[in-house]
């Protein structure tokens, strides 16, 4: 009977574990093939030949179409570059370098990837609509109160995730190759 | 008579190990098998939503991309999207139209659980065609079979993974007031089963 207990308990145990762990992968987006830039996360990509297990599970849960290699790179974004989690009660600031693409758009979501209602309507950037300095640099400002220059409302309660897709881009085949320096940063710059 | 305590073959710290063992092995086990099979149980995988709201081969524009009613998540809001969710066990499926010059669109085809079978954008159609067959390995042979040996076939030929999938066509607009030009262009495209 004890030993009974004891297997009962082992196997309720290992299935707790085994079932967090696949919470917690899946829903934190781990996963081998995952691209990291500094706080840059590439969206998965599923091959038909199957491709990484962990891709796969993410993409079916979420439910999201990923991006195929042809199409461009997709990057999420939950933190910023010094490594804090995005509050929408804070300012921030993204700028520095963009990959070379046909075309880029960063927009803002909840972290489930769903857009979130402002009167501005405005989820997001194209990279043919932004506000450029001499150089060719941009800056985006995300703040809650309207800002000058290209402003991205933060409408969420509290965290948001941030999408970059570069679309027709040359470093779609060796998407490894990218780093933090060629990625937009993305500075914090005060809270409420 | 008294009970006898049964005797100890193993040490306490080496029986501690085995559980802990054992412990560890389920858990990789439960992990293993629910990653591998989460694409076929989760209930909201992209072919599921998509075939919820358009009929199987046939392509329509989806909604535009706004707070509150988006099909898919993750889906850029500076695009016009349309979607062809396909079942082809009937017969092969063919997309095909004309898309404008150099105005952006992007072509992906994706399996059940949406994984991505082949990816192009407009600048690969030669000449802004577009004709492409998405066909089981059974029905490529038949296409294959019947092709004529003197003449290079015109269409792309695409083996679906599977019987169910999608196809989704996304136009950017480089500005909102754009929106509607990039949805008019996805319409001249078709989607049918041969």
């Amino acid at each position: 009977m004890k030993l009974f207990l004891k297997i009962t308990a082992a196997a309720l145990t290992g299935a707790a574990l085994g079932l967090g762990a696949t919470a917690y992968t899946v829903t934190r987006g781990f996963g081998f093939d995952i691209i990291k830039a500094g706080p840059w996360r590439g969206m998965p990509q599923v091959p038909a030949s199957g491709g990484d297990p962990y891709a796969r599970a993410i993409i079916s849960r979420s439910g999201q179409a990923p991006l195929g290699v042809a199409e461009g790179l997709g990057f999420t974004a939950t933190r910023d570059s010094a490594g804090a989690q995005l509050s929408a009660a804070c300012d921030y600031k993204i700028s520095g370098a963009m990959p070379s693409a046909r075309f880029w758009t960063l927009t803002v979501t909840d972290g489930e990837g769903r857009l979130v209602d402002h009167p501005g309507k405005r989820a997001g950037f194209t990279s043919s609509e932004m506000l450029r300095d001499a150089q060719g640099g941009f800056e985006i400002r995300l703040a809650r109160r309207a800002r000058s220059g290209n402003w991205l409302p933060l409408a969420m309660p509290d965290s948001f995730t941030l999408t970059l897709r570069l679309y027709d881009s040359p470093h779609s085949l060796s998407a490894g190759a990218l780093d933090a320096a060629e990625m937009p940063q993305i500075v914090r710059e005060r809270c409420a | 008579m008294t009970k006898k305590k049964p005797s100890r073959f193993l040490s306490r710290p080496l029986e501690a190990m085995i559980w802990l063992v054992a412990i560890i092995c389920i858990a990789g086990i439960v992990h293993l098998s629910t990653i591998l099979l989460l694409p076929r149980l989760a209930p909201h995988t992209p072919y599921a939503r998509l075939a919820a709201q358009v009929p199987d081969n046939t392509l329509a524009l989806l909604p535009p991309i706004e707070a509150g009613h988006e099909i898919l998540p993750f889906e850029d809001p500076a695009t016009a999207l349309a979607a062809c969710p396909y079942d082809i066990t009937r017969g092969p499926l063919r997309l095909r139209g004309q898309l404008a010059p150099d105005a952006p669109v992007l072509l992906s085809f994706h399996g059940r659980y949406g994984q991505t079978f082949y990816a192009m954008t407009d600048r690969s159609a030669l000449r802004g065609r577009v004709d492409v067959v998405v066909a089981t390995r059974d029905q490529l042979d038949d296409i294959e079979a019947n092709d004529a040996d003197d003449e290079l076939p015109q269409e792309l030929r695409l083996l679906s993974p599977a019987r169910q999938g999608f196809i989704l066509l996304r136009a950017l607009a480089e500005r909102p007031s754009l929106r509607g030009e990039a949805r008019d262009r996805l319409a001249s495209l078709t989607c049918e089963v041969q």
